[in-house]
Parts: structure tokens; C-alpha cells; sequence
């Protein structure tokens, strides 16, 4: 070690890696919670309030990309699809370069940029994404995984900036009781916000587009 | 050699590399590879074509960055400068004849990497070199590089950066080269992760064999056929799960 | 042109072979061939005005020749280059040396290079290379054919460089190592025949087939085809060409 060594040296700049630009929000979950359907519903509700783009990060290259485009949520030039080599929880959280090249690649193609979401490819419980990559990450879980979701925790669960709760409208052919989901979400979530929603009854998520609007805000007054 | 080396070859350094296949996605779908054994021949063949240009232009890049005033001013705690850390003296900027030298082998790697699909996997994979070089060994050599460099040519230069050698670089292309696609080959095939460990680890002799011969005289233009077709019938799957 | 049919040097020798075809624009833009010059192993016939053949005066070439083709086409003249029979790359006689043939191209006006196959002997070993070095707005067509072994033979080991510069840059360069011994000539992909042919001056995109393969280069491309038989490769690379 050498004699002058300073801890200060082996670390470099706090915001080395980022330079204003978009609000950046993931969007992780298990595989068929609804986060393609939750980006699509957010698309819809803010693509005319926001310049706003998405990355996918299906297993197969394109399949979710093709679902928002099919949908008509966004246009070709505002959807990049990137492969995970089978490890979408790598490209997320341990190796997010494929990711990054996306972003910035959403980011030089349209300079106005204001939100851009990521949008995970489905994985377990312990998948989060790298706050190198996300500003602020949302985690999508659903009634149909059963109501032991939200007390089994793991980071997804516990440390996302925002957990939804979807499909709730399947909570009685179910039998998941949406109080402990919510009273659970809380204990292990602590002040963290949780959202208890139907996309088939609110196909605009409206609650979770309000949270959005709030980070972008937020976003904007730590820039100046 | 120093420990920068392990850190610039280990599959964990968050270059991108884990979402390239090496042409292994496409050996397997094609037949080619479907056990360890044809793993090894697919590895050998890849290494001593594709992993010996790119160590070749490794080699090389590092030579340009490392000579004379162009040797990369690294400020890192491990650097055993007399001057300490932070406070040597400044980094000489990136010289016209750098970036001169740099452009010339991209062009160079250009030439033998006809495959437009292979062509933007190397020069993805040099951008996400460059993403993390950047940050691991402030340098200003990486200033002399184009953008989206190949990645061997990035590779020299995160070798230069980090205080390595030329056979440093070389080593850590061709070993990447085979590390890469058999790690991919393991998630593909569900392999028993053990046997793909010593494939790889039985590769040695052949990767150092490799890097030496990237030392010689003029840059190696070895290249196989069938992995330029691998990789373009690749490029046109919706359904692949590597990006090359 | 100073071989004599059959006429060889003591095998340790080894036989040396120049040839030197300079093409020019001449009166009425009709190109003239100033320098037709062959020596060692290869005579060199005027067939067409524009065209050349280079005959074998000698069988081989055997392990230890070396063979040298140096190409010039000026601006605005034109050269077609043809060979009158497969050339046969026999093992070395005195060791394992391998025989070696280099086409060396200086090309501004338009070049057509497309010889006959080269078949590489049993324990044989050959290197061929091309070099081009092409102005701006010049016009290659060059093609490879290569079958390892005659018939019922243990393949022999071929080697073959390309390099192809535009205007001072570089624009491919490739190596390809066929046969026993050559690092990436493995089960289950270690053809016996194999077919190339580069063109520089009409663009075209990727196409992909059966062990065939189409790459673009910037205002060219490169073809190349491998298998089992001389001739299926061939028009395989034909179709992709």
C-alpha cells in the first residue's frame, strides 16, 4: 500500500456516471405480473405529457417490444429491445452495459428526452435492478402469485421505490386476502409506498402514473 | 503482469460481454455444438482465428498507448508512482499520432472483421470496455480512441490504461475469446458447469500459444468461415437470446 | 519464360517462378499489355487483348517453390488473368517446406483474376496469397478454388491470405488455414473443398446459405463457399456471388 493512500482515491466522482437527462424507472417482477402491460398503461397515460421512451429486456429478443409496438403505445424509433444472454437479472443489476448502450442510444436519438422506462425481463424475487442504471424502480408483483408474496420479501419487494400489487380484481377467484398483502407489504417496506391495482379495471394505472409524474418532478428540482 | 489483468479478463468486469455468445448460440442451433467435446472444438477454432486477430490487435493497441509520452498516467492507488496518486505529473494529452495509430488498427480490425453482425458486436462490446475503463483507469489515452471502438483495440488501451503489457492484452483477448462463449455454451446447454470449467481451463497452453504468437511481426488475419455464417443467420433471429 | 517443360533443380533448391503482366490504356482506350513476362514454372499467353494465361512449364509446384504474379492495370485499361489447368501442390521432396504463390496487384483501372482450382496434394502443404492494391474507383474480381487431396487422397494443408487496400486503406484481410494441422480445420466443419471470390466495385449485401456466406465491403463484397465436393462449392459460391 502505498504511504499517501487515500480512501478518496479509490473511488471516483459520485456523478461521473450521470449527466442530467431523462428520469430513468425500472420496472421489474416476476415473469407475467403485468410489466408490459403496466409500461403499455403508462405509455398510454403519459406519452402526451412526457417525451418518453422504453427499453425491454424480454428473454427472447423482441417479443415485448412487439407487444408495445402492436399496441400502438409508442413508435418504432422510441422502443429498444436488448438481448440478456438468458440472465435478465445480470443485465439489470451485475452487467447493465447492454442496457446502458440502449439508454443512451433512446437518448441521442431523441435529445428532449424527459422519461424512459426499463423494463425488465421476468425474473424471481430477488431480481433488482442497479440504481446505475435506474434512477427510481418500480416492482410488479400480482394477487395470483398468491397473498405470501409481500411477506416473503426480497429486494424486489422490500427495497423497490414502488411495489405494485396487480391484478387485484383476481383476489376472490384466488382466495388472496388484498388486506394482508397490504398490511404485509407495509411491515417489510417500512415508509416505501405500495400500490394495490387492476390494470383490467384501470387500464390507465392511473395511481402509478401520478407516482411517476411525482419522480419526474423531484427529479427535476435536484437538477435545478 | 499485475492484478490489473485479472480484473481487465474476469467475466465480472460489466462490459457487456455476458450478453455475446461468441457464436455459440448459433453453433448449437445449427448442430454444432452439443457437448463438451464439441464445445472444445468450437472454442479451439474460435480462439485460434477470431481470438488470435483480437489478440493481435490488443497487443498492438497497447504498444501504440504505452510508448514513449503516450503512456497512460494511471491515478489509481495500486500505481507505485514515487509521486503518489493524484499528485504525479499531469497526463499528456492524446496525441494526433495516437489517435492516428488507434484509428489505423480499427481499420485494420475492420478489414478482418468482414461480418457486418461481428462488426457490431466487437465494436458494442469496445463500447462497453470503454464505458468501464474509463472509470477503472482514468486515462487520456482513452481520449484518442474513436467512438465505438473494436473491442481488442479498446482492450489495448484498458491495458495501457491499467499499466499492463502488450502480452498482457493479448492474453486477456484470447482468453476472452474462448471465456465468453463457453460460459454461454454452459447456459444454453445446461452443461455441468464443472466440465465447462475445464475445457476452459485445459484451453491454456493453447491461449498462452496464442498470445505469444500475437507479439510477432505483423497482425494476425486468421478467420473461419463458418463463424462470419454463424453469426449472420444469428442476426436475423427474433428469438435469440444473445445479442451475438 | 526461361523453363523448360518438366525441367526441374535439385529438390533442396526449390523453384523460383515470376511473372509480371502490366496493363495499359492505350490509343483509342483500348488496353495494351506492355510487359507480358513469365519465369520458373509459369509461361504467360497473350489470349485476347486484354487477356492473359499462365500456363504450367512444370508439374507442381512442389514444397519449397515459390511462385510470385505481379499484377498492374492502370486507370482505364483492363486485364483478365486466367490459368489453363488446376494447379496440382505436391509435397516437398526434400522436407516439409510448402510450395508458396503470390499474386501481387496494383490496380486502377479493372482486374479479373480467376484461375483454375488449386488441389493440394496428400502431405503437401501450399500458401497462396493475394494482395491488391487498388485506387480509388478501381475494379477487382478475384476468385479462390481449392480442393484438399486428389482422388482417394489424404487432404493436403492450404493456406491462403487476402488482403485487399482501397485508396490506402484497408478493406479486408483474411486468412484461411484448410487441412491437417491448420488450428480451425475441425470436426464437425473441416472441409475438403473450399471457393472465394472477392469483388470490389459494385456494392452488395449479406446472403447467407448453406455453408455459402456473402459479406459486404464498402462498394464490394466477399464470397465464400466450403464443402465436400470441388464442384458443388462452387456453384455455391456462384450463387452467392
Amino acid at each position: 500500500m502505498p504511504p499517501d493512500h487515500n480512501l478518496a482515491d479509490y473511488v471516483d466522482a459520485p456523478t461521473a456516471h450521470r449527466h442530467g437527462g431523462p428520469l430513468r424507472v425500472g420496472l421489474g417482477g416476476p415473469v407475467g405480473s403485468g410489466k408490459t402491460a403496466l409500461a403499455a398503461a403508462l405509455c398510454r397515460t403519459l406519452g402526451a405529457e412526457y417525451d418518453l421512451a422504453v427499453v425491454t429486456n424480454d428473454i427472447y429478443t423482441t417479443e415485448d417490444a412487439d407487444f408495445l409496438r402492436r399496441n400502438a403505445v409508442l413508435p418504432d424509433d422510441r422502443i429498444e429491445a436488448v438481448q440478456t444472454g438468458c440472465c435478465p437479472h445480470t443485465a439489470i443489476r451485475d452487467d447493465i452495459t447492454a442496457n446502458l448502450d440502449a439508454v443512451e442510444l433512446l437518448e441521442a436519438r431523441h435529445p428532449g428526452l424527459e422519461l424512459v422506462f426499463v423494463e425488465s425481463g421476468g425474473d424471481n424475487l430477488t431480481a433488482s435492478f442497479s440504481y446505475g442504471l435506474v434512477d427510481v424502480q418500480v416492482f410488479v408483483v400480482d394477487v395470483a402469485g398468491g397473498d405470501k408474496v409481500p411477506r416473503k420479501g426480497g429486494p424486489g419487494v422490500t427495497a423497490s421505490d414502488l411495489l405494485v400489487v396487480n391484478k387485484t380484481d383476481l383476489a376472490p377467484l384466488v382466495g388472496a386476502d388484498l388486506d394482508v398483502m397490504r398490511r404485509d407489504s407495509a411491515t417489510v417496506r417500512g415508509d416505501r409506498p405500495t400500490l394495490l391495482i387492476s390494470l383490467r379495471e384501470d387500464p390507465a394505472a392511473t395511481e402509478v402514473a401520478a407516482w411517476v409524474r411525482e419522480q419526474v418532478r423531484v427529479r427535476r428540482l435536484q437538477q435545478g | 503482469m499485475t492484478a490489473a489483468l485479472l480484473t481487465l479478463a474476469d467475466s465480472r468486469l460489466p462490459a457487456g460481454g455476458h450478453t455475446h455468445s461468441g457464436g455459440v448460440e448459433q453453433a448449437i442451433a445449427a448442430g454444432h455444438v452439443h457437448d463438451p467435446a464439441s464445445l472444445a472444438a468450437f472454442l479451439l477454432r474460435r480462439l485460434t482465428t477470431a481470438g488470435a486477430v483480437t489478440a493481435g490487435l490488443a497487443a498492438a493497441a497497447t504498444t501504440r498507448s504505452s510508448s514513449g509520452r503516450h503512456r497512460g498516467h494511471v491515478p489509481s492507488p495500486g500505481a507505485r508512482s514515487p509521486a503518489g496518486s493524484s499528485s504525479g505529473e499531469p497526463p499528456a494529452p492524446a496525441s494526433s499520432e495516437l489517435v492516428a495509430a488507434l484509428r489505423h488498427l480499427d481499420g485494420e480490425a475492420d478489414a478482418r472483421t468482414p461480418s457486418p453482425a461481428l462488426r457490431a458486436a466487437s465494436r458494442q462490446q469496445g463500447r462497453g470496455l470503454v464505458r468501464v475503463g474509463r472509470r477503472a483507469w482514468p486515462s487520456p489515452v482513452w481520449d484518442a480512441l474513436p467512438a465505438a471502438p473494436h473491442h481488442p483495440v479498446a482492450l489495448g488501451v484498458a491495458a495501457a490504461a491499467g499499466g499492463l503489457t502488450p502480452r498482457d492484452a493479448a492474453a486477456a483477448a484470447a482468453y476472452l475469446s474462448v471465456s465468453g462463449p463457453a460460459t454461454a455454451a454452459q447456459r444454453l446447454l445446461a452443461l455441468d458447469p464443472l466440465t465447462v470449467a475445464a475445457v476452459t481451463a485445459r484451453l491454456a497452453p493453447a491461449i498462452d500459444a496464442v498470445a505469444d504468437d500475437a507479439l510477432r511481426d505483423g497482425l494476425p488475419a486468421d478467420t473461419d468461415p463458418l463463424l462470419d455464417l454463424l453469426a449472420e443467420v444469428h442476426a436475423t433471429r427474433g428469438d435469440r437470446f444473445f445479442a451475438s | 519464360m526461361g523453363a523448360r517443360a518438366g525441367a526441374r533443380p535439385p529438390a533442396a533448391a526449390g523453384l523460383i517462378t515470376r511473372v509480371e503482366v502490366v496493363a495499359r490504356r492505350g490509343p483509342g482506350g483500348r488496353t495494351v499489355l506492355p510487359v507480358v513476362r513469365g519465369s520458373g514454372q509459369l509461361a504467360v499467353r497473350r489470349t485476347g487483348p486484354a487477356s492473359v494465361h499462365l500456363v504450367a512449364t512444370a508439374f507442381g509446384p512442389l514444397g519449397g517453390d515459390d511462385a510470385e504474379v505481379r499484377l498492374v492495370v492502370e486507370e482505364g485499361a483492363t486485364l483478365a488473368v486466367r490459368t489453363v489447368a488446376a494447379a496440382v501442390a505436391l509435397p516437398d521432396r526434400a522436407g516439409d517446406r510448402p510450395s508458396a504463390q503470390r499474386v501481387v496487384a496494383e490496380v486502377a483501372g479493372t482486374l479479373d483474376l480467376r484461375p483454375e482450382p488449386t488441389v493440394v496434394a496428400a502431405r503437401a502443404s501450399h500458401r497462396a496469397e493475394l494482395v491488391a492494391t487498388l485506387a480509388p474507383g478501381a475494379v477487382l474480381t478475384a476468385t479462390e478454388q481449392v480442393l484438399l487431396g486428389r482422388t482417394g487422397e489424404e487432404p493436403g494443408r492450404w493456406t491462403g491470405t487476402t488482403r485487399v487496400v482501397v485508396g490506402g486503406r484497408p478493406l479486408l484481410h483474411t486468412t484461411v488455414g484448410l487441412g491437417p494441422g491448420a488450428p480451425a480445420w475441425l470436426p464437425p466443419v473441416a472441409p475438403r473443398a473450399y471457393a472465394s471470390t472477392v469483388h470490389v466495385g459494385q456494392a452488395a449485401g449479406v446472403l447467407t446459405a448453406d455453408d455459402a456466406v456473402r459479406l459486404p465491403l464498402e462498394n464490394g463484397w466477399v464470397a465464400t463457399a466450403w464443402g465436400a465436393e470441388l464442384h458443388r462449392v462452387v456453384r455455391a459460391v456462384e450463387a452467392v456471388a
